[in-house]
């Protein structure tokens, strides 16, 4: 009973907008008075008084078949002419001005005028029993070719960073959504009592241009948000104690702001406050399994070697080889983001010959380890894998300024793009999608972010449509009013 | 008039389909008849003849009845007609002999009737031997011909002059040289042969189809063509295989074994270019989709590929359960396990001891109130032993389940046999040994055993895949394997080998 008032209290307090406040202004001080006695006299023992349970799960529509993913965004937006979509026509027009059909009508981030096409830099060939196409830039992605599904026509409506990474990770391009991550926590619960069910690990030297939004929580409440670690040194700044400390005085600090927490939240009755008491819990618990869990120097040689880290790293290896130790210990999304994959040919590092090989060397190792270490664990049939960008690379050669570039380089593309995927419910050796001749336009099996999304929420159980949270008076999903699940890669 | 009443409604064939049932009793009840006419006639039993007479009757009605109900099924259509015709006959005349027995020993007429005692066991032995001989034609017409006798067994098949027994007709062979296939006879026709030819067959064509030959394909039946060349999508027969199973023209009819994704592409990609009866593979024209399929009929595809390539349903997709109580839920998440519902409708489980790393054999009994909806279990990293397994053993349902990083042995991992929904077992990091996988490659519905550091060898790995190529047994690797694992990027930039599918 006493259950079951909290939950109206709490569901009364979540409709108090500010339409709520002016009406009941209307009525007068004494009606808003009497307002705030009624709400606050049910609640009598702080016992009662919990945050929105993390651990809590809604229940999938369908059976799950990935429990936990590692979201792989390249920040940036890497080439997939030069990495999976094999183009010969394209050979022939290298150095021709770009068809003026391409052309008419289109924008794009930086190409002006007339650019001329730019032919793939890559030495592709056919891998596996799938026979999936690969080119020499991801030398160890190919022996792991039958694990992956290829989405080879994948696109997009946003042709600027920021925006793209937020419709990509939040079905929109405006702010205020819940992530991926955050609605996967929301709906699978978070298993793991001593960590974030939504861990974040950024590599590259830059966060993403979308910044925290990209794994934030929009409105959901806050406990679903992505928590960062960082990869060198403490994994989460200040979770440790200063010297001086001991765990059983911090742990009596923590109770006492806890208490005074309980007390202020029976006075306002805001949810967050709530969320704040469990956050500080968590952060206590962190305090002993994250530096544990974030540990590698426990791991074997040849693990460390198969990745290609040195403990003590800030690296994309190390962040690979930190989401393998995360998924074991149950955390339910691992997101990685590795920024400078935007190669416009603007500098030595950004293009998409020498800049492009550089980025593949430091991250093809590592991800096709992590495929190969979550596989002989018994992870890889549950963990999803996903790897891709916000967006593709154009087939012509970038003429930022209607100039030549210093290097090879490719701008902004949004109507064709190749993402893949592994592991959790998808089909292995399959691809999916075809584009023009030139890599320009998909031309079969075309896939949109929103289609993406909901196949990826029917992996873990969820029907994209009925899988909703009620803000501002309706009913929000991850896909808005799009989306289309993608049954044929669905193993 | 009254015959094309009958064949327009439904009655007729509701009637009719209580054939194949009611025409057991006749049967049954006649060759009791003769037997207690034997053991009456060398004086091994006493009966009365009356009884004899009483069994007469009722053979005799049920064999009338049993023929009605067959004509009105025949109307239905769909049988070989020869075979259809000797199997009436027969089935007719087992009612006429078995009337005349009984009429002779009646005592209203037995008495009229001239050479009444003569006639008498003729007509018995007449409508006995007919008996068995209808029942084999009524066999054949439903089951296929030679149906009975397609499994005779060596040295009865040599002596009885049969040719040697061929492969199991559901198992599709592996192509050695897909491309050098002839994708008619070595693709598309084992798979209607595996799949549809049960029904549609030359004595057993329902709907009037008939798929052995191309050309019964291209006439089709009451339905039109079963295929259009050059259009797969419009074909009849692919569009049959596309809807949706629990609708009324799906084909093969809800329950039949159903064709896979795969297979549905090949044949939909051949009828697409112009369903020839002579191509190879080589001549025609691949295209993204068919790719993937291809490749999964050639030999030593590799297992992972032949499982993901095709759609597979876990065993336990369509399950319902009674819900768990609520106090059982509690106890357990009291205990610090997580409780999940996997899905709406089904009530079941997945409960797992991430945040419970002391739990032991002795709380294995709060396990048992919900060990109807336990599907998918996690119990690695925890203290239990092979006495755990023992309580597992009975979770009738269970899919899942994770025991890496226990010390739980052999002796445990037999008393899982009994699992049959159970699809992926994790033994990482335990003291599971090669016993203890050959225990689990026994198991039908297992798809998945992680072994990587247990107590299993790699020759048992090997000789347990070898003789289990759909079980998927991933040992991982050592310092060698990762070895071997980092030369793939020393040619970064002069590899072009092209691995040919």
């Amino acid at each position: 009973m006493e259950k079951l008032l909290k939950e109206l209290q709490h569901a009364d307090l979540q409709r108090q907008t500010r339409r709520h406040f002016l009406q009941t202004t209307g009525f007068g001080l004494g009606a808003l008075g009497l307002g705030s006695l009624l709400g606050s006299c049910s609640t009598s023992s702080a016992e009662t008084v919990g945050a929105p349970d993390v651990a809590n799960a809604r229940i999938p529509q369908f059976l799950p078949k990935a429990k936990r993913v590692i979201y792989i965004h390249m920040a940036g937006a890497p080439s997939q002419l030069e990495l999976f979509d094999y183009k010969p026509e394209l050979v022939k027009y290298h150095g021709k001005d770009c068809p003026a059909e391409f052309l008419e009508g289109k924008k794009f981030a930086f190409i002006q005028g007339v650019p001329k096409m730019l032919g793939p830099q890559g030495k592709f060939a056919q891998y596996g029993q799938s026979g999936a196409w690969m080119s020499d830039y991801v030398p160890y992605l190919q022996t792991v070719a039958d694990e992956i599904t290829f989405l080879k026509a994948m696109h997009t409506d946003q042709f600027n960073h920021a925006p793209a990474q937020l419709l990509m990770h939040t079905g929109s391009a405006r702010l205020g959504r819940p992530s991926l991550g955050a609605w996967s926590v929301y709906g699978l619960g978070s298993e793991n009592q001593n960590l974030p069910g939504f861990i974040v690990l950024a590599s590259g030297g830059q966060q993403p241009d979308a910044g925290k939004s990209v794994y934030g929580s929009g409105f959901l409440p806050s406990v679903y948000q992505g928590v960062q670690c960082r990869t060198g040194g403490d994994p989460v700044l200040y979770v440790s104690d200063p010297s001086g400390m001991n765990r059983d005085m911090r742990k009596q600090t923590i109770e006492a702001i806890n208490e005074i927490n309980r007390q202020t939240y029976e006075e306002v009755q805001d949810p967050e406050i709530l969320t704040r008491i469990s956050q500080y819990e968590m952060a206590f618990r962190m305090q002993m399994s994250v530096p544990e869990v974030m540990d590698v120097s426990k791991e074997p040689q040849f693990i460390l070697d198969m990745y290609g880290v040195e403990p003590g790293e800030g690296t994309f290896a190390m962040n690979c080889l930190l989401a393998r130790k995360l998924v074991e210990n149950d955390v339910r999304f691992v997101q990685l983001f590795d920024w400078g994959w935007d190669g416009h040919g603007t500098s030595k590092d950004h293009n998409v010959e020498g800049g492009l090989r550089q980025k593949c060397r430091e991250s093809d190792q590592p991800i096709a380890a992590l495929i190969k270490d979550l596989k002989m664990r018994g992870l890889l049939e549950e963990t999803l894998i996903i790897w891709g960008a916000e967006f593709g690379r154009t087939p012509m050669q970038e003429n930022r300024n209607g100039l030549v570039m210093p290097f090879m380089g490719r701008d902004h593309h949004l109507d064709a793009f190749t993402m893949w995927m592994a592991g959790g419910g998808v089909k292995q050796g399959f691809s999916h999608g075809e584009t023009d001749e030139l890599g320009y336009y998909g031309t079969k099996n075309r896939v949109h972010v929103h289609d993406l999304q909901a196949t990826i929420l029917h992996l873990m159980g969820f029907n994209h449509e009925k899988f909703t949270y009620p803000f501002q008076g309706r009913n929000f999903r991850l896909t808005d009013t799009e989306g289309k699940v993608v049954k044929e890669i669905v193993a | 008039m009254f015959y094309t009443l009958l064949q327009a409604s439904s009655w007729a064939i509701f009637i009719g389909r209580f054939h194949p049932a009611l025409v057991h009793f006749p049967i049954g009840f006649l060759l009791i008849g003769a037997l207690l006419e034997i053991g009456r006639r060398t004086g091994k039993i006493n009966v009365s003849e009356s009884s004899i007479r009483f069994i007469l009757l009722i053979s005799a009605i049920g064999a009338t009845v049993a023929c009605i109900c067959g004509y009105l099924l025949s109307l239905g259509g769909g049988y070989d007609a020869k075979l259809l015709d000797n199997h009436m006959w027969q089935g007719i005349g087992v009612a006429v002999f078995a009337w005349i027995a009984w009429l002779i020993k009646s005592d209203g007429f037995g008495g009229r009737i001239p050479f009444a005692s003569v006639i008498y066991l003729p007509a018995f032995l007449l409508a006995t031997i007919l008996t068995l001989t209808a029942g084999h034609d009524g066999g054949s017409l439903t089951h296929g011909q030679g149906y009975l006798t397609q499994y005779t067994p060596e040295p009865f098949r040599g002596m009885a002059g049969m040719p040697p027994l061929e492969e199991k007709a559901e198992e599709i062979k592996p192509i050695a040289d897909v491309q050098n296939a002839v994708v008619y006879n070595d693709i598309v026709q084992p798979i209607l042969q595996a799949r549809c030819a049960q029904c549609h067959n030359q004595s057993k064509q329902k709907g009037d189809l008939r798929v052995d030959q191309l050309a019964f394909l291209l006439k089709g039946g009451e339905g039109g063509p079963a295929l259009i060349p050059g259009k797969g999508a419009e074909s009849d027969m692919i569009k049959r295989c596309l809807l949706d199973e629990s609708d009324d023209d799906h084909m093969p009819p809800k329950g039949k074994p159903q064709l896979t994704t795969d297979q549905i592409t090949l044949i939909s990609w051949w009828i697409d270019q112009g369903a020839p009866a002579d191509k190879k593979v080589a001549d025609l024209k691949a295209n993204e989709a068919v790719t993937p399929a291809l490749a999964s009929l050639g030999e030593g595809a590799a297992p992972g590929l032949k499982k993901g390539a095709v759609k597979q349903e876990s065993a336990i997709a369509g399950m319902k359960v009674k819900p768990a109580s609520d106090q059982a839920i509690a106890a357990l998440k009291k205990a610090g396990l997580i409780v999940n519902t996997l899905s709406q409708d089904q009530n079941l489980l997945e409960v797992s001891a991430v945040n419970a790393p002391n739990f032991d054999d002795k709380q294995m009994d709060l396990l048992k109130s919900v060990s109807q909806q336990i599907a998918w279990l996690k119990l690695g990293d925890t203290k239990i032993t092979d006495a755990a397994l023992e309580q597992i053993g009975t979770f009738p349902n269970l899919n899942k389940l994770h025991l890496e990083h226990t010390v739980v042995t052999d002796k445990g991992v037999a008393a899982l046999k009994g699992l049959k929904f159970l699809e992926y077992i994790n033994v990482v990091d335990t003291k599971v040994g090669d016993a203890g996988l050959k225990d689990l490659a026994t198991m039908k519905g297992l798809r998945s055993v992680y072994v990587w550091r247990s107590a299993v060898t790699d020759s048992a790995v090997a000789q347990v895949g070898r003789q289990n190529p759909a079980l998927q047994i991933v040992s991982g690797f050592n310092e060698a394997a990762v070895a071997e694992f980092l030369k793939a990027g020393d040619t970064t930039a002069t590899k072009g080998v092209t691995k040919k599918l």
